[in-house]
């Protein structure tokens, strides 16, 4: 579950990009949120990441009291996330296996485990044959499966993707989201920013439009919101 | 933490030496002077004291009795000179700094030295006084035993090298003074520098930090690698300072002994190596370890 009560967030020298932000999004569900550049949908993410601290209003994100949480326990707090770039920020020097398995060591998960759940997570994002290449070797499309990989790596409840699909070709978008989709149908929260009208659409999930910080349409089986 | 493998922080932590070879390079340079510099510093102070030490003569008081005074009252005064603080006690505690020399003893002495010259002095008309030779401890605190041991009834003449000892003292502690500034200057230059170093490293892989921290990595996984750098630093350099350090100082000892090794004598470097190792250790790990920390404080906090 996480919950926005009247979330609002001001970066320093007065940009106000949230203006009172109240969303309600359960455990299971699938959420686009869409809006022009500089609406606030990177705000938002951030603020979930608990890299942003909200300015005023409450964010709670499962067991989590994010306007209370300590800088001490935020690592522990970001296992229950998992995140994924425009930009995928892989490890250049890391093959497709050990940038997931980093993701594990990371959080001191036992050699012996990591070597059963990283193919297994390779497999669930069609990307098999792959473990050993390193990511110059692997299309854009690849790259950002295996950002998806370690995103999964440690079993979070809920997955951010802040434009995955914003560096990559369509064809590639397309099987992109629908594994974002796959893994909602595994029961994770899945929360998807885009800017791209066709997908959202083709879709027909849950849309969250922003606006200038706010929040001005949220629609079930929406389609790319024509005020945004 | 006890799951992590600490080979994995150590990697880390050369990998981004090597990679910033030139701070690195710096920042064990610096290290290495601090070390070398103060160390060496350090090692003339104590031979210096060593020095002072060896001239047994600084360390005497000589107290003469009032001649009219009878066998008893010469006890007590021994009595009370031997309670006295900062006098040379043996391993027992026994006084040792506190002999008496009766008149006749030091006429018989002096008659040693110079025989004929005094034969027709006897025991009889002996002009001389009873005396205590002490022996004291600290130079430091000479002044006060002197005022001690005036006070007590009976006495009617100290001797003592009071102004050549204060002049020592004050020598001594004209060295410190001088050793602690070289130390605290060359300590601010070299965490600054390892600072620099350190934030270089972190800046170089903050991309890597960065995915670190979105997978839930806890600041001290983060930081281990930079911390083990900052202590790499601090090690080779107190190493290669400490062999820099012996080959210097035996150089030095062994012009000192062949030019002026009658009048100084010095502690040879087997006798002083592990303090110097360990010394040169210390400094240089906590050096390093400070450097990284403070260099690394946003960090820790995420
Ligand atoms: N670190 C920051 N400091 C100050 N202002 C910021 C910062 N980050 C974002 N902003 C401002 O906050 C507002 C919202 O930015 P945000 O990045 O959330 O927009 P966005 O919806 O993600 O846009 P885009 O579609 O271009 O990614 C913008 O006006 C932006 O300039
Ligand atoms: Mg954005």
């Amino acid at each position: 579950m996480i919950e926005f009560r009247n979330v609002k967030k001001a970066y320093p020298h007065g940009t106000m990009a949230l203006k009172g932000i109240n969303l309600h999004i359960d455990d299971g569900e699938f959420v686009f949120i869409v809006g022009h550049s500089g609406a606030g949908k990177t705000t938002l993410m951030k603020l979930l990441l608990r890299e942003e601290r909200i300015s005023s209003g409450e964010l709670l994100v499962g067991d989590y009291d994010l306007s209370k949480l300590s800088n001490f326990k935020v690592p522990f707090y970001r296992r229950e996330l998992g995140v994924v770039f425009q930009d995928f920020r892989l490890f250049p020097k890391k093959t497709v296996y050990e940038n997931v398995a980093f993701a594990m060591e990371v959080v001191g998960t036992p050699r012996k485990k990591i070597r059963r759940r990283v193919p297994a997570i390779l497999n669930t994002v069609n990307l098999a044959g792959k473990q050993d290449s390193y990511p110059n070797e692997i299309s854009g499309g690849e790259q950002q499966r295996v950002a998806l990989a370690r995103a999964l790596a440690n079993n979070p409840q809920v997955i951010i993707a802040d434009e995955p699909t914003g560096n990559i070709d369509p064809k590639m978008s397309l099987e992109i989201m629908n594994l974002l989709l796959k893994i909602n149908k595994l029961g994770k929260t899945v929360i998807v920013v885009t800017h791209e009208k066709n997908l959202v659409d083709y879709y027909q999930q849950r849309v969250v439009s922003l606006r200038d910080g706010l929040i001005v349409e949220d629609r079930i089986g929406g389609m790319f919101s024509e005020k945004v | 933490m006890r799951r992590y493998n600490i080979f994995y922080f150590i990697k880390e932590a050369f990998l981004s030496m090597v990679r910033n070879g030139v701070m690195t390079f710096a920042s064990i340079a610096v290290l290495l002077s601090l070390l070398v510099v103060t160390g060496g510093f350090a090692l003339l102070v104590v031979n210096i004291d060593k020095n002072l030490e060896s001239i047994g003569v600084m360390k005497q008081i000589v107290v003469f009795c009032d001649r009219s005074a009878s066998e008893e009252k010469v006890n007590e005064i021994y009595e009370k000179l031997i309670k006295l603080d900062n006098i040379e006690k043996d391993e027992n505690g026994n006084v040792t700094g506190v002999v008496r020399v009766t008149k006749a003893e030091a006429l018989q002495q002096m008659k040693e030295q110079s025989p004929g010259t005094y034969d027709d002095v006897t025991d009889e008309n002996n002009p001389l006084y009873d005396e205590f030779d002490i022996t004291y401890v600290d130079n430091a605190k000479v002044s006060e035993l002197d005022y001690q041991i005036r006070q007590i009834d009976g006495i009617v003449k100290v001797n003592n090298r009071l102004e050549l000892a204060t002049s020592i003292e004050n020598m001594k502690s004209g060295v410190m003074v001088i050793f602690v500034w070289f130390l605290v200057v060359l300590g601010v230059v070299s965490v600054f520098i390892i600072i620099n170093t350190i934030k270089l490293s972190v800046f170089s892989r903050r991309n890597e930090i960065s995915i670190m921290r979105y997978v839930g990595a806890t600041g001290t996984f983060i930081s281990l690698p930079f911390i083990i750098e900052g202590i790499i630093i601090g090690l080779v350099s107190s190493v290669i300072g400490y062999f820099i350090e012996m080959y210097v100082y035996s150089y030095v000892t062994k012009m000192v002994d062949s030019e002026i090794g009658q009048i100084i004598s010095v502690y040879p470097f087997d006798d002083i190596k592990l303090y110097v190792l360990f010394g040169f250790l210390g400094v240089g790990i906590v050096t390093g370890i400070i450097g990284s920390v403070i260099s690394l404080g946003r960090y820790l906090k995420q």
